[in-house]
């Protein structure tokens, strides 16, 4: 849902290799934030796929029961905002194991900032700006640590490198418009929606650059 | 010092923002001359309007109202714990009774608030933010109503809006009956309850013909309500001073009304 560039929603969507995929927005990172809901319905349009969301501040307005809708989707897109805060929802209405059902089911999990971190077994949060950068525990689809933003906010990086020196789990650090694919619980690629976008393996000691495609035309040379 | 705390089955500035009397009345129960005032708008997801609406019923009130958003720490920091506990009244919106409590646990906030209520900050609060205080309330956070946990500072039960969502009584009353909640209340829209320490004072209300019902496992019984007027005219326009209005409209958009 990057403003003007629509690669990687574009790449989403491809995922799950059927026609208009249903697609679930969870916008709790945000606490269900109604212009963010607008922006999902935006660029996820119907014509390409079959939009929804749940919101779990609202109940009585979305969809009766949230384990069966999310069960029948195609993709859940996980939006960003304070992981923290998103957890401890998901936890309170039991989405945590729900969502674990659908990945083994093939559901395609996609998400940004807390939608990424949400997913790992660990993640750096910033949660609050006033406090510096602090571990929190995912709901573990994924055995690795995660870090966003890094090139946003260049002091993740350095805590994150600390974090797991420390004995955080080894993992993942992505650039803003870097996505991280996983088949499984493998890395399959790192794609791009700016040519420059980066991620990084982390581990202790060593951050390494992976190598990256980026979605969309080829500058040709002139 | 006494610990306070006020909760409402409904009314307040969400509810009834052409009625002010419940919110003056929570401002009165500080000692403060210039009450510091902090919403937590938690339970709505920090809805806009919700905190757009505080802002508007307090903005020009002798008071420091301020508002917290755990989900915007990220654009507006705030160290949670030194604001929280700096405050003469901490008011708690209204939204999903779940949803709160599971932001408060996983930021420590529910631990803040017991300091804070201890050392006589006044906790207040409508639906959700009304239960939360309690051992217990019915909750529609699931879509339809049930018995849901609270914060325990209270060792009672309590119900909201008895008379504007009517499904909750019958599943109050039967939490009650089977043991499920402790004894306690329910309200209807516009009347708060007053407890110090863990005593109820009295219940008062914003509107006529409302009132509040003590529940015990035996059965229940009508609470006496104090009805509250206002100082000022309900249905009459109040003016904000000039530097008022512009501060509002500079924060939070078209905030007049």
């Amino acid at each position: 849902m990057e403003a003007g560039n629509p690669l990687l929603d574009d790449y989403v969507l491809g995922l799950p290799g059927t026609e208009r995929p249903k697609v679930c927005f969870l916008p709790t990172a945000s606490g269900d934030a109604d212009h963010y809901i607008v922006r999902f319905y935006r660029a996820f349009s119907p014509e390409r796929c079959q939009p929804s969301h749940i919101s779990l501040f609202r109940r009585d307005r979305t969809a009766p029961d949230p384990e069966e809708h999310l069960l029948q989707q195609d993709i859940v897109y996980v939006g960003g905002g304070n992981v923290t805060s998103l957890l401890g929802v998901w936890r309170a209405h039991g989405l945590d194991s729900v969502l674990a059902e659908a990945w083994r089911r093939g559901t395609v999990l996609a998400g940004l900032s807390a939608g990424s971190l949400c997913w790992f077994s660990e993640a750096v949060t910033m949660y609050n700006q006033s406090r510096p950068p602090a571990p929190i525990d995912g709901i573990g689809l994924l055995p690795y640590s995660n870090c966003v933003h890094v090139d946003a906010e260049p002091r993740r990086l350095d805590a994150y490198r600390e974090l797991v020196a420390d004995g955080m789990a080894p993992g993942y650090a992505a650039e803003d418009s870097a996505a991280l694919h996983f088949v499984g619980t493998d890395l399959h690629r790192v794609v791009t929606s700016r040519p420059k976008a980066k991620a990084y393996r982390v581990a202790p000691g060593e951050v390494t650059p992976l190598e990256s495609h980026f979605l969309g035309p080829v500058a040709v040379a002139a | 010092m006494a610990r306070t705390i006020f909760a409402m089955g409904g009314g307040g500035f969400t509810m009834e923002p052409d009625n002010p009397a419940l919110d003056e009345f929570i401002l009165s129960l500080s000692p403060a001359p210039v009450p510091r005032i902090c919403l937590l708008p938690t339970a709505s997801g920090d809805a806009d309007e919700q905190v757009r609406r505080f802002h508007a019923t307090y903005g020009d009130r002798p008071c420091t109202p301020t508002e917290l958003s755990l989900f915007r720490l990220g654009s507006d920091p705030v160290d949670v714990e030194e604001h929280l506990l700096s405050q003469d009244i901490v008011y708690v919106g209204g939204g999903s009774l779940r949803n709160l409590l599971a932001i408060w646990r996983e930021h420590g906030v529910d631990e803040i608030l017991r300091r804070a209520w201890e050392q006589g900050t006044v906790l207040a609060g409508i639906s959700a933010g009304a239960m939360c205080w309690f051992a217990g309330g019915v909750t529609t956070s699931s879509g339809t109503p049930a018995p849901a946990r609270g914060l325990g500072f209270l060792p009672y039960s309590l119900s909201v809006h008895m008379d504007g969502e009517p499904a909750r009584k019958p599943v109050y009353l039967d939490a009650v009956r089977a043991g499920a909640l402790p004894s306690g209340w329910a309200a209807d829209d516009g009347v708060g309850l007053l407890f110090r320490d863990d005593q109820f004072v009295k219940a008062v209300s914003s509107r006529p013909r409302t009132g509040a019902i003590a529940v015990r496992p035996d059965g229940c019984t009508p609470v006496m309500v104090e009805q509250l007027t206002s100082r000022e005219h309900p249905t009459r326009q109040r003016t904000a001073p000039f530097e008022v209005l512009e501060l509002r409209s500079l924060r939070y958009g078209a905030a007049r009304r």
